[in-house]
């Protein structure tokens, strides 16, 4: 017995891979256990596509709740939905842009969320911050803001900071007759006999903010990147592609949609000595005409590894993707207008560009060191 | 220190020899100028290795001939001598080609002109060595084409064609010659081996165009892909295969011009079909007693004849529907096994009926299996399948079953 | 018997970082993880190859990321090969390529030939074909075994390079057992370097020392003949740590004698960079707590597993006869075998 107007709904959850695989999971299994809880039957699965999942890169994981089973096989044997009803994107600088792999182009982060959907991003911004970063809307749609940083782990030790239960609060918010507060709550109970985490769900629930989104608000300014795949009439005999030409780089997958931070260079204090450039696994360094390494954005995957071996010290910073707009490179902004330059640095990565004053060290990001100490849980790891 | 072979032995005249199946394909490889071949040692189908290895020590050929540690080795090893341009040469039998299964799907997915004799051996467990077809047909959907051949003449033309036709870049496929162990690896009959210049009219150097691997040529060959992409190039190895047929018919006619034989059509064997009311159906050696059989039974009276099939793949559906819609009754035999298949039949059989399914007046098709492990078969057990097929003669539902022939109880 | 070589001296030795091309043969635009250390062997074992290069990638990461969907990062021609059979891709080619130049068939120049593979297809599943490739002195040709220690691509399961109780989904942490997998590494390098005489060059290196490793390769391909170079590439999704700490953890696997850093040439066993220092004594190995406590695939263990994972190296240390390189013992009665004057076992012909 239902009363919901609709058949089913279909829930997808936007993530960094491999960070945020065990929690994608979580949530799209809680949301399917919650709402069994009412009767209703559904089905879990990641996107086949995704794997195996690359630490940063973009992926999806899914969650379909049906009145009952006939109604279900509609979701059931599929790649991926091909409309969602809810968007749930787990760090906030997703919103610039999805590429999962090539040919994939960059596509919208609300690209398969169907009219007046909902579109759940976790962050510590505001709703204009977040959207002044989200591309152009097309169809109106809801912005929900679940308060929270990005949570990030590993594939074994898992980071139960509870992200999820925020979320499963906040997807109760919006979707309420599908997904019950009083279920996910009740389901969180049976799992952990932590009422904290039962807290935690409330909290979401009450501090998610919505900001609906008119067809026409959010920024054009991010690069428009699509392909057509061509045929079998047209495709090269024998499984054979181009190769890359020297001086090229992949206009077919260009990745830096998979950075969450991205590193800006003091140019003054660089000593030249090639360790960024050499240590990149992703090539992502140019030298410039006065030997300095300058990076290039539109290639640049946010690993962080310049920033750590470069040997002088706030030299490589690494910043929060959503503070930036473009992916120029800015090696000539410095030789154009050098104090224009250090101010940007500075604003941007909150280091002075002057080496003789001491800044306190950054928040440190990502999982950082496996403590044993840290409660891991029943990190399920691999794949489903 | 590596022999230098400057120019490859020029012979002005045919010349008849007395050689094994394998041997005549040692010759081939001679006359083909191979560049690489790997060996690795199973019974039946090594002889061609060893008589190759004859070839390259007494100076006779100028071919890189590597042992590998492996079935899975070998293959791998001429598939990617095959992607830097080089003419190949491999081969194996029963579980060994079994060894090397990844690296045959592989080749036929990359589209790599690899030519391999399979000496069909049973496959274990228990261990024979004796005939049996199971470990080329294994292949049969990969792409692959597969020619089976009755003689050691026809097994050296056939290697011939194989290079023809596997590099021709409308199919450029890779193809495995069946070779009956021990009745056609090893048996020795007489073969006349063609003159080099026949040869060389015949075959083309191999050439990859823009898919050969080499720094002149940059290129990715087998990024990996998904289902957005696995359809349409998998449509393009069908398309391949369909092609095939073609250039296999074309072959063949310039095959005939300039050496003389390969019978009428390039992909059966008719013999005494002109006025049969029943015929037999079947590939490789068992063509021979079952000719026998045919000689013997029309002097009883009995109107009766062989279609032979030398190209498995590509199956030549069109011309087997013209050829078998004439009779009453087919019997087809197989020399391999299919447990579980429809009416428990061979492949050979399923094959046949599938092809023949929408004539509107079609021949009665049975099916038996016999000669497995190398079995003979006997002038008693081609009796006895002539009988069984006579017996199901105008009623269709009689096919539907297949005899395991001359098997004790 | 003299191999047919191409040293052309074509590859120069790296003097340092500054002197490293600046060509890119392995762009950007790979499906590789953040901070993959695989991907950047990659990226130095082309520059130092150059363009006159075909490499054979077998199945792994460096195939299914780098060229995930129909695309490529490759520069230089490239071919897939199957997991097992990066031996048998670096010979077929090899020997392809000489013998069409032998015939005319195209042109006689030197071609690098590397093949690829990780510690799967190639310590485990393809180690028979790299044997028998290191066996064939008349092809030259390079086998690199990019080695992340788990078979990556597949969501990583545990390979024979995988260390001792190191978390992967073959072998998860539970309460009923704390430890699944306790096997230790296997020894690829020493392995193939004590069997295959006739291979002029076989190394162990780590792309945390760049040049080092760069250097290694082009010796690899300069001397010819069949050879074999090693590397450890920490890897941050199978062995759970930041991306960023990538450079930092190849350092400490060696600084904690973890991974031995080494080349053999014709037979002659160098120990290169902080391997070399820690074997002269002027370095100490640190303890290798240090670099378990930076993975959350060691996360689980107890003071007795980082204790045990200690004694193994400190063995491979103090009682290997080649440390980190030939694991022999001579037992203390026996000593005199290290002190054999050898010329002196031969028997003189009596008129």
């Amino acid at each position: 017995m239902s009363d919901v107007k609709e058949t089913s709904v279909t829930v997808e959850v936007v993530y960094r891979g491999i960070f945020q695989k065990t929690l994608a999971q979580r949530i799209c299994r809680s949301i399917v256990l919650a709402a069994r809880k009412r009767g209703h039957t559904g089905t879990a699965f990641a996107r086949y596509g995704d794997s195996p999942e690359r630490n940063g890169v973009p992926a999806k994981q899914f969650a379909v709740v049906a009145i009952n089973d006939l109604e279900l096989e509609a979701s059931m044997a599929k790649y991926e939905p091909a409309v969602v009803d809810v968007s749930i994107a787990v760090d906030d600088t997703l919103v610039k842009g999805v590429e999962s792999w090539a040919w994939y182009g960059r596509q919208p982060i609300w690209k398969p969320v169907r009219k007046d959907g909902f579109l759940l991003v976790t962050s510590t911004n505001t709703a204009d911050e977040v959207l002044a970063q989200t591309d152009t809307a097309l169809r109106p749609y809801t912005l929900v803001i679940v308060p929270g940083g990005a949570s990030f782990a590993g594939l074994w030790v898992f980071k139960d900071d509870h992200t999820d239960y925020r979320c499963l609060g906040a997807l109760a918010k919006v979707l309420p007759d599908w997904v019950r507060l009083e279920d996910v709550k009740a389901l969180i109970k049976e799992q952990t006999k932590d009422e904290s985490a039962v807290a935690s769900a409330q909290h979401g629930y009450d501090g998610a903010t919505l900001r609906p989104v008119k067809a026409g608000e959010g920024t054009s300014g991010h690069e428009v990147l699509q392909f057509e795949k061509p045929g079998w009439t047209t495709m090269r005999p024998g499984i054979v592609v181009d190769a890359r030409k020297p001086g090229e780089r992949n206009p077919q997958y260009k990745k830096y949609g998979a950075r969450t931070l991205r590193p800006v260079v003091n140019f003054d204090t660089c000593i030249k000595c090639t360790m960024c450039w050499l240590d990149c696994p992703d090539e992502c360094f140019e030298v410039t005409p006065e030997g300095h390494y300058e990076v290039v954005y539109q290639a640049c995957i946010g690993c962080g590894i310049c920033a750590q071996v470069c040997p002088v010290k706030d030299c490589i910073v690494m910043v929060d993707e959503l503070k930036f707009e473009d992916n120029e490179d800015k090696w000539q902004f410095w030789k154009k207008d050098h104090d224009g330059y250090n101010k940007w640095f500075e604003a941007k990565s909150g280091v002075s560009a002057n080496p003789q004053v001491r800044t306190p060290p950054a928040r440190q990001e990502g999982s950082g060191n496996a403590n044993p100490s840290a409660n891991p849980t029943s990190a399920s790891g691999g794949d489903d | 220190m590596v022999v230098q072979i400057k120019e490859r032995e020029h012979q002005d005249v045919e010349t008849e020899q007395l050689m094994s199946g394998c041997e005549a394909i040692a010759e081939a490889i001679r006359l083909a100028d191979v560049d690489v071949m790997a060996a690795y040692p199973i019974r039946p189908y090594d002889g061609v290795m060893q008589a190759a290895a004859k070839l390259i020590a007494n100076g006779k050929m100028d071919v890189e001939y590597i042992v590998a540690d492996g079935e899975h080795s070998q293959f791998e090893i001429v598939k990617h001598a095959c992607a830097v341009g080089s003419r190949v040469f491999v081969g194996s039998s029963g579980v060994g080609w079994f060894y090397a299964f990844e690296a045959i799907a592989v080749t036929a997915g990359l589209r790599l002109p690899v030519v391999a004799i399979c000496g069909n051996r049973a496959l274990d467990d228990p261990g024979a060595f004796g005939t049996e077809h199971n470990d080329s047909l294994a292949v049969r959907d990969l792409g692959w084409l597969l020619p089976w051949a009755e003689t050691a003449q026809e097994a050296m033309d056939l290697a011939l064609m194989a290079w023809r036709v596997g590099e021709d870049k409308r199919v450029s496929l890779p193809v495995a010659i069946g070779l009956d162990g021990a009745f056609l690896t090893h048996s020795q009959q007489i073969v006349k081996l063609p003159t080099q210049a026949a040869v060389d009219k015949f075959l083309p150097k191999f050439d990859l165009g823009d898919r050969l691997l080499h720094p002149d040529n940059p290129i990715t060959i087998a990024p990996q892909v998904d289902q957005d992409w696995l359809m349409e190039i998998r449509m393009q190895n069908d398309q391949a295969m369909r092609k095939a047929h073609d250039v296999i018919t074309e072959a063949h006619a310039d095959f005939k011009k300039l050496f003389g034989r390969g019978g009428d059509s390039p992909f059966l064997d008719e013999y005494m079909t002109d006025d049969a009311e029943y015929v037999f159906f079947g590939q490789g050696t068992l063509a021979l007693p079952m000719k026998v059989a045919i000689r013997r039974l029309r002097k009883e009276g009995h109107k009766v004849g062989l279609v032979r099939l030398k190209w498995f793949r590509p199956f030549p559906t069109q011309e087997i529907v013209k050829s078998l819609s004439r009779f009453k009754a087919v019997g087809v035999i197989d020399r391999d096994y299919s447990f579980g298949s429809p009416y428990y039949g061979g492949v050979l059989y399923n094959e046949v009926r599938s092809a023949l399914y929408s004539l509107d007046k079609r021949p009665t098709i049975v099916g038996f299996i016999a000669g497995l492990g190398g079995r003979e078969i006997e002038q008693p057990m081609a009796t006895d399948i002539f009988e069984k097929t006579k017996a199901a003669a105008g009623d269709i539902k009689s096919g539907d079953i297949c005899h395991w022939i001359g098997v004790r109880s | 018997m003299a191999v047919e070589t191409h040293g052309t001296g074509t590859l120069p030795q790296i003097k340092g970082v500054k002197d490293v091309p600046y060509d890119e043969l392995f762009v950007s635009g790979h499906r590789t993880c953040q901070g993959c250390e695989s991907a950047l062997v990659m990226r130095h074992m082309v520059k130092a190859s150059g363009p006159r290069t075909i490499v054979l990638g077998s199945t792994g990461c460096m195939y299914v990321a780098n060229t995930t969907y129909y695309t490529t990062p490759w520069v230089v021609p490239w071919m897939h090969t199957q997991l097992g059979a990066s031996g048998s891709a670096a010979l077929g080619t090899a020997a392809g390529l000489k013998v069409l130049m032998r015939k005319g068939k195209i042109k006689d120049e030197k071609i690098n030939v590397i093949a690829f593979c990780g510690d799967g297809g190639g310590a485990d599943m393809g180690i028979g074909a790299i044997s028998a490739t290191l066996t064939h002195k008349d092809y030259n040709c390079l086998v690199l075994l990019y080695d992340n220690e788990s078979y990556a691509n597949t969501d990583i399961q545990l390979s024979s390079q995988t260390p001792y109780g190191a978390v992967t989904t073959f072998s998860p942490s539970g309460t009923k057992k704390r430890l699944m997998h306790t096997r230790w590494k296997k020894n690829v390098p020493g392995m193939l370097a004590a069997g295959h005489p006739e291979s002029r060059y076989i190394a162990a290196g780590c792309a945390a020392y760049a040049v080092d490793l760069m250097n290694k390769i082009r010796k690899a391909l300069e001397l010819g003949g069949p050879t074999f170079v090693h590397t450890l590439d920490p890897c941050p999704k199978g062995w759970d740590y930041h991306p960023q700490y990538s450079q930092e953890l190849g350092h400490l696997a060696v600084e904690c004698g973890i991974w031995p850093l080494y080349e053999v040439i014709d037979g002659v066993c160098n120990l290169t960079g902080p391997t070399r220092q820690i074997a002269e004594g002027r370095k100490k190995r640190k303890p290798v707590v240090e670099y378990l406590k930076r993975q959350g695939r060691f996360a689980h263990f107890a003071d007795e597993d980082v204790e045990h994972f200690q004694h193994e190296v400190d063995k491979m240390w103090t009682e290997w006869l080649i440390p980190g390189v030939i694991p022999f013992t001579i037992a203390a009665k026996d000593q005199t075998i290290l002190k054999i004057d050898k010329k002196a076992l031969h028997e003189e012909k009596t008129a």
